[in-house]
């Protein structure tokens, strides 16, 4: 069966939600369960001296004051926390009395009520030595790593950039960002039926049976993670939180379930951030505007702790059929928490540094930016030489260019005026972002009254996942979308993987399609006959089985089954872009037409045009839902976000969502969305590539490069804010 | 967060007695959509509320005789929807809409919005000492001045503050030579708005001249024709539901083609809400053009101090009273 093009759906939890019956990890009700607050160090370095606790025992309702002395316990590992166990020294608030940063919880304090706990947390006091300190990487106490973390290289770039005709030679900055998801980061901790369960609207349920039960000292198996659902969660609730094992051990300790949800304030100060960087990019071209050399060289911020490494470097070369290519990335380490993964995490900022950098290149030979990209379009991958498995990055752009109008875009900066007399500025860039995969256990039952349960890998993240699998056993399996039952997100039903890096679909997808091809093998035998057109299970309901169940791992491709067992380890596993006989990646092409106010330079987005190659759509609502939010942030990062920190005292002063400044509603115009919908059958067998990421990888660029059409300014860090256009 | 205990108020009379009965720790609460924040944050501590959102009449919208008159707790959405506001004083109208988001206008009264305090980011998160602040903690310094100052004031700063007025409405009601009806325990006083704020010279704690439980009952705006021809313009980060970086109400008195009182003030940029009267002086018998509207706001700015970061306000708060200018001026013809 090959798949075919998906019908337009409403999103299958979509009533659950509207009425607010979705149940998210804080909602959990449990009897007896305990409220907990942190106290904030609010020094951004040195050593706890004391902490006096006497004022929030007397709080009434208080049950207990956790402090370093009652933690020590803790083990850290490197697979512990930070970016999902990539090796570093990793590092856990709360099990000495060390402060590394402004904000690290320094006690929890535990009470009958909320209240109580905020007011117990408010009475502690505690006493420091500070030391100095670093909160922002260009300071004289950051400190550079000696070497690169990584390198790409093909060709000599050096020599064909010293030798070319046209060259630019430019630097981006990228501020410090935070997600901000709706869900604030809770963590339950309970008892049911022996063990320890920790809810959390986490991405990656399994890490706490893979790194928080290591942490205590515990079996994986005897603790379970459960992830109803996330409400938002771009790469901040990928792993276990600093409060997890804070909230576990509490409950432990007091063999009483406890809940603490952390406050938004807190959260800019435990939770991961997009880091700042610096780029420098460097590209060389002929007089015909083919790219002869790219050489891009990045620093970005990172924590004095942990391993979060810099993947700037990974895209870039494979956007354009580069002559030559020189990448290096540089980390510079201060005492700020660790950063982390937030949505398309090095890929938007290496998109918004490189594609600018296009546009400066195209400026300076004269070109038109969507011929000069035409112009470089390859199908091969310039660094390892490989083919892609589908790239239709030039149909983007054309499509994107017929649907957008860019014949009226001018050589001319300022050359377009509107009737009211605003500027406008017209601009383009291409995203892309690796076609990833990873296991999944899948567990598919079909009964003969047409009921259909699915456990399998995979967290519902608002992104539409349910979705997406109900995809697939529609069209398979021709199941009625409300007799579904789709179990995900929760290591009791299945083994989970993180969700993340937008391999959910291209993982979830295809095992559910081949648990439903094998469901339908399995029914052809029992029934000793090809099977019809008519409904599965009504062919089921005939061999008088109530039900039929199969199960299915998924190996994505280039794996063998060990993948499998380090999936129920919980332990991440992750393929792409690299494959044994290509590289995959999803693309994006986005145009954008911004208008600028001559008095007051305000920048107004009037219009979006995105066309993106994901591979096969699995649901057109939700895949437009998904590149609109991450046209969305990309507006939000090219002229909103960002974190303000000030160096004399470090920690983020603007943090709340009246300060920290998102887009609202007025800031955003029409945003239209097409896909060029082929399937990526060299990829697996549901011909899908991921999305949510990709959505926002050069949407930044795009707006920048039009306030610069518009304006004939080039403002080379972000967010651009009025001041930087007056 | 304290225990603390609430009572709601019928007459200006009850709660004023609750209030003293109360002592220290007592506040007045109407919408609180800025007490409840300020609370959150640790800043404010009150041990007793007294909710005045209720009192007898004090929501009152009366646009009939030579003056309109809100009551103190009149909510900013109904004031702004109310038709001969939204029809002849724009710029009243325009400051309250502009201002916050419908949830918080259908929650916050025009009373607590004159009372509403600094956005500085210094004083809000400066509780347990993190950041000096002279507002906070008096003496304790200040962190804005060579800080990152970018949202802080250019106008009305000291060497102790130069934290921003936050409210736009006030900045409108300034314009329009509103005044301001209080009950104290010994009876009704009316002052003019102007009087109402303290600059922050050496105490910038000290910001409202109006004594700890007197209670604002109404606010009084002149009838004038000047409405017709008002705007409030408002730059902000966002298109919504963000403060103002600058923001000018103009309010314009026309004799022909020319102007004759010309209502100017300015958000924003200044400690206090701030009265042009620099730029009002100049547009006084002048017809309105390009060049004349970016003198006269050249001239609102002329005592204007830069920090490290908010220069630009001084540039854009110009562009920004010009356009006012402009747009009000157009409306005459
Ligand atoms: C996210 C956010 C964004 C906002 N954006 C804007 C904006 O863009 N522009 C703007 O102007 N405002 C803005 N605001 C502020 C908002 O307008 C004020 O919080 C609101 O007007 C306060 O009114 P309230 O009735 O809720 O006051 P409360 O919070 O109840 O009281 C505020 C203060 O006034 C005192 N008080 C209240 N009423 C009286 C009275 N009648 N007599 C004496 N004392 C009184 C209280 O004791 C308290 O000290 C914003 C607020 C928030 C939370």
């Amino acid at each position: 069966m090959t798949p075919s093009r998906n019908a337009d759906r409403p999103r299958i939890d979509a009533h659950e939600k509207v009425l607010g019956r979705a149940l998210y990890a804080a909602d959990q009700p449990f009897p007896g369960l305990l409220h907990a607050m942190t106290v904030p160090a609010t020094i951004a370095k040195g050593q706890i001296l004391s902490i006096d606790t006497a004022a929030a025992v007397a709080v009434p309702g208080v049950v207990r004051v956790f402090t370093h002395g009652d933690f020590a316990q803790i083990r850290t590992t490197p697979a512990a926390r930070g970016a999902y166990g990539q090796p570093g020294k990793g590092y856990q608030p709360m099990i000495g009395p060390q402060v590394r940063h402004r904000g690290e919880p320094v006690a929890l304090v535990v009470a009958e009520t909320l209240e109580a706990a905020v007011e117990g947390a408010e009475a502690v006091t505690v006493r420091y030595a500070e030391e100095p300190f670093s909160a922002e990487m260009d300071d004289s106490l950051a400190t550079p790593e000696p070497e690169p973390v990584s390198q790409q290289a093909s060709g000599d770039a050096e020599a064909a950039f010293a030798n070319a005709a046209h060259i630019v030679d430019v630097e981006y900055r990228h501020p410090q960002q935070h997600h901000n998801p709706i869900e604030l980061i809770s963590t339950t901790a309970a008892f049911e039926d022996g063990t320890l369960r920790i809810y959390e609207g986490t991405q990656s349920a399994a890490a706490f049976a893979g790194g928080l039960a290591g942490m205590m000292g515990m079996e994986p198996q005897a603790l379970r993670g459960v992830s109803p659902y996330t409400g938002g969660g771009f790469g901040q609730k990928n792993g276990v939180q600093e409060q997890s094992v804070l909230v576990a051990s509490a409950a432990l300790l007091l063999r009483r379930p406890v809940k603490l949800v952390m406050p938004r304030g807190q959260l800019f100060h435990t939770a991961s951030y997009r880091p700042h960087s610096r780029h420098r990019v460097r590209l060389a071209a002929d007089g015909d505007g083919r790219l002869l050399a790219g050489i891009y060289e990045t620093v970005q911020q990172n924590s004095r702790y942990d391993g979060f490494a810099s993947d700037h470097g990974a895209n870039p070369p494979r956007l354009y059929g580069y002559g030559a290519w020189l990448g290096r990335e540089r980390i510079v380490r201060v005492d700020t928490q660790t950063p982390g993964h937030q949505r398309a995490p090095h890929e938007h900022p290496a998109s918004y540094a490189t594609e600018c950098a296009i546009d400066e290149l195209a400026g300076a030979l004269g070109m038109d930016p969507v011929a000069l990209r035409l112009a470089n379009d390859t199908q091969r991958d310039p660094l390892t030489g490989k083919p892609f498995s589908s790239r239709h990055l030039a149909a983007c752009l054309t499509r994107g260019a017929a649907l957008f109008g860019w014949d009226r875009w001018t050589s001319e900066p300022g050359a377009l005026v509107a009737a009211n007399g605003d500027r406008i500025g017209l601009g383009v860039a291409c995203g892309s972002y690796k076609a990833a995969m990873t296991p999944s256990v899948t567990t598919l039952r079909l009964s003969a009254n047409g009921q259909c349960r699915i456990a399998t890998s995979g967290h519902e993240m608002g992104q539409g996942l349910r979705s997406v699998i109900a995809a697939e056993l529609i069209e398979v399996l021709g199941v009625d979308p409300g007799k579904l039952d789709i179990r995900i997100g929760d290591t009791g039903h299945a083994p989970q993987h993180l969700t993340a890096g937008s391999w959910g679909a291209g993982s979830a997808a295809p095992a559910a399609r081949a648990a439903a091809l094998k469901l339908r093998e399995e029914l052809a035998q029992l029934t000793g006959a090809a099977l019809t057109d008519e409904p599965v299970h009504a062919q089921l309901a005939r061999t008088r089985r109530p039900f039929l169940e199969v199960s299915v791992d998924t190996l994505p491709l280039g794996k063998d089954r060990q993948a499998i067992e380090q999936l129920r380890r919980g332990m991440p596993v992750v393929t792409g872009p690299e494959y044994p006989d290509f590289l995959a990646f999803s693309w994006i092409a986005h145009f954008a037409e911004v208008h600028v106010e001559p008095s007051t330079r305000r920048v107004r987005v009037r219009r979006v045009v995105s066309v993106a190659d994901c591979g096969r759509v699995m649901n057109r609502r939700t895949a437009e839902s998904q590149v609109r939010g991450g046209v969305v942030w990309g507006i939000g990062a090219a002229l909103r976000e960002t974190a303000e920190s000030d160096p004399r005292f470090g920690g983020v002063l603007n943090n709340d969502l009246a300060e920290y400044v998102v887009p609202v509603n007025a800031d955003i115009g029409a945003i239209d969305v097409d896909f060029i919908d082929e399937p990526d059958n060299r990829l697996n067998i549901s011909g899908v590539k991921g999305l949510g990421e990709v959505a926002m990888v050069g949407a930044a660029a795009a707006i920048v490069n039009a306030v610069h059409h518009a304006t004939g300014k080039r403002i080379r860090h972000l967010p651009i804010r009025i001041e930087d256009l007056l | 967060m304290k225990p603390l205990s609430y009572v709601r108020a019928g007459t200006a009379r009850e709660a004023i007695d609750a209030f003293v009965a109360a002592g220290d720790g007592a506040r007045y609460i109407a919408g609180g959509t800025n007490l409840y924040d300020l609370m959150k944050l640790g800043i404010e501590r009150p041990a007793h509320l007294i909710d005045i959102a209720d009192l007898e009449g004090a929501d009152r919208i009366d646009t009939d005789g030579d003056r309109l008159f809100f009551g103190g707790a009149a909510l900013m959405a109904n004031v702004a929807e109310d038709p001969v506001v939204s029809r002849d004083y724009l710029v009243l109208a325009e400051s309250l809409s502009k201002a916050a988001s419908q949830q918080l206008r259908n929650m916050a009264t025009v009373g607590g919005n004159l009372l509403q305090r600094t956005r500085c980011p210094y004083f809000r998160n400066g509780v347990n000492g993190t950041y000096p602040c002279n507002k906070r903690e008096p003496g304790s310094g200040c962190a804005a001045l060579g800080g990152l100052d970018r949202s802080q004031a250019v106008l009305g700063a000291s060497e102790a503050c130069n934290a921003v007025s936050p409210g736009d409405w006030p900045v409108a009601l300034m314009a329009m030579d509103a005044t301001i009806e209080l009950q104290g325990r010994d009876g009704t006083r009316v002052i003019p708005i102007s009087e109402l704020y303290r600059p922050p010279s050496q105490t910038p704690h000290l910001e409202f001249t109006i004594g700890r439980e007197e209670i604002v009952t109404g606010i009084a705006v002149p009838k004038t024709a000047a409405g017709r021809n008002s705007v409030y313009l408002k730059v902000r980060d966002r298109e919504s539901y963000a403060f103002a970086l600058v923001s000018a109400a103009v309010a314009l008195e026309m004799d022909g083609d020319r102007v004759g009182q010309a209502h100017v003030a300015l958000g924003g940029v200044a400690t206090v809400p701030w009265r042009a009267r620099a730029a009002e002086a100049f547009l006084r018998g002048r017809t309105l053009d390009r060049e004349g509207a970016l003198a006269a706001a050249t001239a609102a700015f002329a005592d204007a101090r830069a920090g490290r970061h908010n220069a630009f306000k001084i540039e854009l708060g110009a562009r920004t009273l010009a356009d006012a200018l402009i747009t009000a001026g157009s409306k005459s013809q």
